[in-house]
C-alpha cells in the first residue's frame, strides 16, 4: 500500500477549498508542517475553520497571513520569546478573523471526545471560572453531571475534517514516529477524519516495525505521506535542525512593515516552489538545515 | 522605568542580573515536596526549578509543558518550552497526559504562570486588552492557565512592571487568582490554593490575608517603594518596613551561571 504522494497532489487531493475543520500539527515553534502548509497557501485553499495544538505557531499566523482563514479555534497564536503573530494580531483587532476561544484543556480533551466518539468532553471543576466559555458559547456547555447534579463544563468534541501532522519518518503506509516530543500530534490524528503527514524521510517498514510501541502513528489513519527534507522550516523538526529564529524574525519584522505579513507570503511562498525555498534556505545555512 | 527586563544590567560575577534574582526568587518559593508545571517562554521557571533542584530541594519534580520533559538538565537553558533539548531528562510524558493530570488537581503542587495583565487579586490575563469582541490588544491566548483555579500554588512572573501590565482588573480573565476578592474566592470553593508570590523586575510581591490583594514584600536592589507604587496601575497595599530582596550568595549564582549556562537570564 503506497500512500506517497507529492506535496502537490496530497493537498490537492486531500485539502478541499473549504475545508470545514483543518487541524495543524506541531506546538509552538516547534515541529509545524510548515510544507503543508506553504503548499495550502500556493493553492489558495480557503479554511473555513482552523484547529491548532493548544500552542499555534507559524503555521497557524502564515495561513491567517495568507487571507485564507474564516475562523480560528485555538488556545494560543504567538512566537513565544520571538513576540505576538503578526498576522493573528491584526486581523483578530480588525475584526476579520473570528476566534473560538479554547484553552489547553479543552482542545486535548476535545479530541480525545473526537477519538473516541465520545459525545462531549466534560472538564474539570474549577474551569468554568475562567471567561474562556463564556466567550465561546458555540464549543462550550455548563451541564449537570449526571451522576453527582454538580454543574460541570463540557467542551464539543473536535473532529477535523482534515489533520496536517509532521513526523520525523514514516514507511509508505503511513506507520509513522514522531521524533522527539508528542504534543498533541497523536491525539490530533487519531481525531481528523483525513491525515496527511509531512516527513523528513519515507523509510521501509522494516525500519519502523523495529519500534512498534511508543510513538507510532498507524498507518490506517493517514491517508497520504509527504516527504519533504527540511520541511518544518523555519521551525524546528525534533531530532533534525532547529528553530530558525533568523528567519522568523524577518518575517516579523516585514509583518511589521507597510504590506504586513502577506509581503512575506507574495515573496517566500507564493513566489516560489517549495524545492526553490530549501534550495534558498540551504544557500543561507549551508550544512545547517538538514542533516 | 528603565529596568524592566533583565537586560538592564549586565551582572559581574558577584551582581546577579535582574533575570538572575528573579529566577532566585522563584527557586526560594519552591520545596522539595514539590511538582511543579510550566509552560509558554518559560526560561526563567525552567532555571528556577533546576536551581531549587541543585540546592535546597534536591527532590522536587518540575516538567517543562510542551515538551514535557520531566526534570529536564538544563546547561544551556533554552528559551522555547518545546525545545527538544528539554527532552535530556529524567524521562518525558506526553503533553495530553499532562494535561490529563492538571485536572486530576492533587499532582501538581505548583505552577508558573504570567500574564500581559495581572490584577490587583493575582488574576492573569494573556488573551485580550480591551473589549474581547474587538480587542486593542489581541495577546496569544490563555493556553493552560485557567488550570490554575485547580493546582496548588501559583508562582507568577513578569518581566514588565508597569501600569498597563499590573491592573485593577483583568479585562479577561484567563487565569484565575483571588477572583474579586475573599468572597467570591470563598464562594468559588476551588481546589487551588490561589497565587504565592508574584515576581518581577522591580521587586517581589506577597498578598495580604485579609483582602488577597497584592501586597509589597520586598524591593530589588536599587529600586525604591515609590518606583513600585508609580509602576503599578493600582492601588498598593505597601507595609511600614518593606527590606530589600535578599542578594544570592556568590555560591548560588555561579551554581545558576553553570544552568544557564548560555546566558538567557545575563541578556545573551
Amino acid at each position: 500500500m503506497n500512500k506517497v504522494l507529492s506535496l502537490h497532489d496530497a493537498v490537492e487531493r486531500h485539502v478541499p477549498d473549504g475545508v470545514g475543520l483543518l487541524a495543524v500539527g506541531g506546538m509552538h515553534l516547534h515541529n509545524n508542517p510548515m510544507a503543508l502548509v506553504r503548499e495550502v497557501v500556493r493553492q489558495r485553499q480557503r479554511i473555513r475553520r482552523l484547529l491548532t495544538s493548544p500552542c499555534g505557531a507559524f503555521n497557524a499566523d502564515l495561513l491567517i497571513a495568507a487571507g485564507l482563514v474564516e475562523e480560528i479555534a485555538t488556545s494560543y497564536v504567538g512566537f513565544e520569546h520571538l513576540g505576538l503573530a503578526p498576522a493573528f494580531r491584526r486581523s483578530v483587532e480588525d475584526g476579520s478573523l473570528r476566534v473560538l476561544e479554547c484553552d489547553e484543556a479543552y482542545i486535548t480533551h476535545g479530541l480525545n471526545a473526537g477519538a473516541g466518539g465520545l459525545p462531549f468532553a466534560p472538564l474539570p471543576a474549577g474551569l468554568e471560572v475562567s471567561d474562556v466559555w463564556k466567550a465561546n458559547p458555540e464549543s462550550f456547555r455548563l451541564v449537570e453531571d449526571p451522576f453527582t447534579g454538580a454543574r460541570v463544563l463540557a467542551g464539543a468534541p473536535l473532529r477535523p475534517d482534515v489533520a496536517l501532522v509532521h513526523a520525523s519518518e514514516a514507511d509508505a503506509a503511513g506507520n509513522a514516529v514522531l521524533g522527539g516530543a508528542h504534543f498533541v500530534d497523536r491525539v490530533m490524528a487519531m481525531a481528523a477524519r483525513t491525515v496527511v503527514l509531512q516527513v523528513e524521510a519515507v523509510v521501509p517498514t522494516e525500519a519502523i516495525s523495529r519500534h512498534p510501541v511508543g510513538t507510532t502513528i498507524p498507518g490506517f489513519l493517514v491517508h497520504a505521506v509527504v516527504e519533504v527534507p527540511g520541511g518544518c522550516h523555519p521551525t524546528a523538526s525534533h531530532g533534525h535542525y532547529r528553530v530558525d529564529e533568523d528567519h522568523l524574525r524577518r518575517y516579523l519584522a516585514l509583518a511589521g512593515g507597510a504590506e504586513g505579513p502577506r509581503a512575506y507570503v507574495e515573496q517566500y511562498v507564493r513566489g516560489s516552489s517549495e524545492a526553490d525555498y530549501q534550495q534558498a534556505q540551504r544557500a543561507l545555512a549551508p550544512g545547517e538545515a538538514l542533516q | 522605568m528603565s529596568r524592566t527586563d533583565g537586560r538592564a544590567n549586565g551582572g559581574s560575577p558577584t551582581e546577579p542580573t535582574i533575570g538572575e534574582l528573579m529566577a532566585v526568587e522563584l527557586s526560594r518559593r519552591l520545596r522539595g515536596d514539590d511538582v511543579a508545571v510550566m509552560g509558554t517562554a518559560s526560561a526563567l521557571p525552567q532555571i528556577a526549578c533546576r536551581l531549587a533542584k541543585e540546592t535546597h530541594a534536591p527532590d522536587l519534580w518540575y516538567v517543562a509543558g510542551g515538551t514535557c520533559g520531566v526534570n529536564p538538565r538544563l546547561a544551556p537553558a533554552v528559551p522555547s518550552c518545546c525545545d527538544e533539548d528539554l527532552l535530556r531528562a529524567d524521562t518525558a510524558v506526553p503533553l495530553s497526559d499532562v494535561v490529563l493530570l492538571e485536572g486530576r488537581g492533587d499532582v501538581f503542587t505548583v505552577f508558573f504562570s504570567g500574564g500581559l495583565q495581572i490584577d490587583a487579586h493575582g488574576n492573569c490575563n494573556l488573551v485580550s486588552v480591551g473589549d474581547w469582541t474587538r480587542p486593542s490588544l489581541r495577546g496569544p491566548g490563555t493556553v493552560g492557565l485557567p488550570f490554575l483555579a485547580r493546582v496548588g500554588r501559583v508562582l507568577i512572573y513578569t518581566m514588565a512592571h508597569n501600569p498597563r501590565t499590573f491592573v485593577e482588573r483583568v479585562d479577561f480573565l484567563g487565569g484565575p487568582g483571588f477572583l474579586d476578592g475573599p468572597d467570591s474566592w470563598a464562594a468559588a470553593g476551588l481546589t487551588g490554593g490561589g497565587p504565592a508570590a508574584v515576581v518581577t523586575p522591580l521587586c517581589t510581591l506577597g498578598f495580604d490575608p485579609q483582602t488577597l490583594r497584592l501586597r509589597l514584600e520586598t524591593v530589588h536592589p536599587g529600586v525604591t517603594v515609590q518606583q513600585v507604587v508609580e509602576a503599578t496601575g493600582f492601588e498598593l497595599s505597601v507595609p511600614e518596613v518593606v527590606p530589600p530582596t535578599p542578594p544570592p550568595t556568590d555560591e548560588l549564582i555561579a551554581i545558576l551561571r553553570s544552568i544557564d549556562s548560555g546566558g538567557l537570564l545575563r541578556g545573551r
